[in-house]
């Protein structure tokens, strides 16, 4: 058995193991703080260690290196599990230092956060390389486990109790169908290995494809794709606001993973199936998403909705079911991930500050927090995709690659989309820089401004200069197709 | 189809067996109900007092914690029963699982899920 395939989950156990002990050993006074700390210097270490682990092109064209296993093809380590692990991995270090501020004053377990946090990290790994369905499985479990107890983290708030509840009962009715569905699929093909799937091609039955359905249905409640949404703004607006950061780019993102090896490896034989649903769905979500965003007076409950439409983008991308389609879903995961930190960074020290999120919390945040402010406006500008962000290079890609495709509607859909979100997300700019707030200077942390800073630096980087990012998906997407 | 039709003589004898002894009883019973016959009884004694009672919270902790060492057990005995044939692997394997769970516990005494409040 190949344990060196595994390293990276068996690092990540080790550090919730260690997350758990310190919390035991260290006082009980004493904060938790440094837990925190030495996550986030260990995984950026790991994110780092990563790249060494990638398989060069040149040793793929030529066959002389392939993607490592491990159990018998149950897990596969090749460049596109390794990029969707370091998204995560980056999310989840830029979640730590933006929260542990937060948490610490919030929370009444703190230690159990940083623990959580790091299976439902294990999970999302676990989902980027499963190669069968059952692996699948028990990583969207062990992700989504973790995230009902992070969701009602805050035990003396009664909407992150409901949220909590609410995302828990949606999360398990999900979690059947999807099973059912996998038993379905597992009854007319015989197997749950997913290459094992395409080759056997019986999935051609009444059973195949109700089961294949209802993976997909599974998949889409996981992404909160319109109309299996309704938990979505809910959950995002009671949990506490570093996990709805991390549902909406981690756990969006590894169920984005997941779905596209199910699409592409298991079920490309029934694509003249999935990919007009596909399509019509994504610009469902890409419509909904952002009318119904234009309505709401909480920003986190708006973010929600927007993370609708952002799924929507990312579906584009899967619809064109190319080489361009994928490298541009896993470019764009990346930079709405920096986006993403950036207006959650600063709704976070808000929502800790002046106890709230909507609107009127954020007024005259231009005076009481400049930086703050700054950042939240350049991160919601480039989920709306105005150039010179990353925004506009990630939804470039996506555009070109599903026009290539013949699907001409569905990226003037998005683009008449993009537009329309503008509008909301220039609302949030408009509060913070034109109404008059009570002025007071928010306090902010070194490890916020940080998270802050650091997200926002990416996201201009790889608006201007997103050779190396689109390098790296280039190699990713490469290798998958082999 | 011969495995599926055995499957189905025992799943219809384990069906019969239960209903079985019912039908037969009210066949053969001597039928004279009288009002204290009739009412809902527990061991043949009248009931005193509520009959939902609520559990103490801390059964439920006790349950489990009891139910990781339970399930802990089921791994190990295999484990145990085949050990000569798995060698230093499995033993180093177990290890690893056992620590984990003794994290676990060490957890759950510290947090005081095993005291009784």
């Amino acid at each position: 058995m190949n344990f060196e395939a595994i390293s990276t989950e068996i690092f990540i156990l080790v550090l919730s193991l260690f997350a758990i002990v310190m919390d035991l050993v260290l006082p009980k006074n004493e904060s938790r703080k440094s837990i925190g700390g030495v996550l986030v210097f260990a995984l950026t270490g790991w994110v780092l260690y990563m790249f060494s682990m990638y398989v060069p092109e040149a040793a793929v064209a030529d066959g002389s290196a392939t993607a490592r296993y491990f159990m018998d093809m149950m897990y596969i380590v090749d460049n596109y599990s390794l990029f969707f692990k370091q998204l995560f991995m980056v999310a989840t270090v830029f979640t730590l230092l933006f929260s542990m501020d937060y948490m610490q004053t919030v929370l009444r377990y703190k230690g159990e956060f940083y623990a959580l946090l790091m299976t439902a990290l294990l999970g999302m790994c676990v989902l980027a390389s499963a190669n069968d369905f059952l692996t699948a499985f028990i990583g969207l479990e062990l992700m989504t486990i973790s995230f009902y107890i992070l969701v009602g983290a805050r035990i003396s708030s009664v909407n992150s109790s409901e949220a909590a509840v609410k995302y828990l009962v949606v999360g398990s009715v999900s979690t059947a169908i999807m099973l059912y569905g996998i038993s379905l699929v597992y009854g007319s093909t015989g197997t749950v290995q997913f290459y094992e799937m395409f080759r056997n091609q019986h999935l051609f039955t009444a059973a195949g494809l109700a089961g294949a359905t209802m993976i997909m249905i599974g998949f889409f409640f996981k992404l909160s794709v319109i109309p299996f949404h309704m938990w979505a703004p809910d959950v995002y607006q009671g949990a506490p606001t570093p996990i709805t950061a991390m549902l909406a780019m981690g756990s969006k993102a590894a169920g984005i993973a997941v779905l596209m090896r199910v699409l592409y490896v298991a079920f490309p034989l029934i694509g003249f199936y999935w990919l007009p649903i596909l399509a019509v769905l994504s610009a469902v979500c890409m419509i909904g998403g952002n009318v119904m965003a234009i309505r709401q007076n909480d920003v986190k409950r708006m973010l929600a909705y927007s993370s609708i439409a952002q799924a929507g983008y990312m579906m584009v991308g899967m619809v064109s079911a190319d080489y361009p389609g994928m490298k541009a879903v896993m470019f764009y995961g990346m930079l709405y991930v920096f986006a993403n930190v950036g207006a959650f960074t600063a709704l976070s020290v808000v929502e800790q500050q002046r106890g709230g999120s909507d609107y009127k919390s954020l007024a005259g945040l231009a005076k009481s927090a400049p930086v703050l402010a700054a950042v939240m406006t350049i991160s919601l500008l480039s989920m709306a995709g105005i150039p010179p962000t990353a925004g506009f290079a990630g939804k470039l890609y996506l555009f070109t690659a599903v026009v290539n495709q013949g699907y001409l509607w569905l990226a003037f859909v998005g683009f008449i989309m993009s537009m329309i979100s503008v509008y909301y997300y220039l609302q949030v700019a408009k509060a913070m820089y034109l109404n008059e707030g009570d002025g007071k200077e928010l306090h902010i942390s070194g490890a916020v401004r940080a998270a802050a800073v650091l997200s926002v630096i990416a996201t201009i980087l790889f608006g201007v200069w997103p050779e190396k990012l689109a390098e790296l998906t280039n190699l990713a997407a490469y290798t998958f197709l082999q | 189809m011969d495995g599926y039709a055995t499957l189905g003589i025992f799943f219809i004898m384990a069906l019969g067996f239960p209903i079985a002894p019912i039908i037969i009883a009210n066949i053969i019973q001597p039928k004279q109900p009288t009002n204290e016959k009739d009412i809902p009884y527990e061991c043949g004694v009248n009931t005193i007092g509520k009959n939902n009672v609520q559990f103490h919270i801390g059964y439920f902790m006790y349950a489990l914690v009891f139910l990781l060492f339970d399930v802990e057990t089921v791994f190990l005995y295999p484990w145990a029963v085949k050990y000569s044939q798995l060698g230093l692997f499995a033993l180093v394997e177990m290890l690893v699982f056992v620590g984990i769970l003794t994290i676990g516990l060490w957890y759950a005494w510290k947090k005081g899920a095993l005291s009784w409040k």
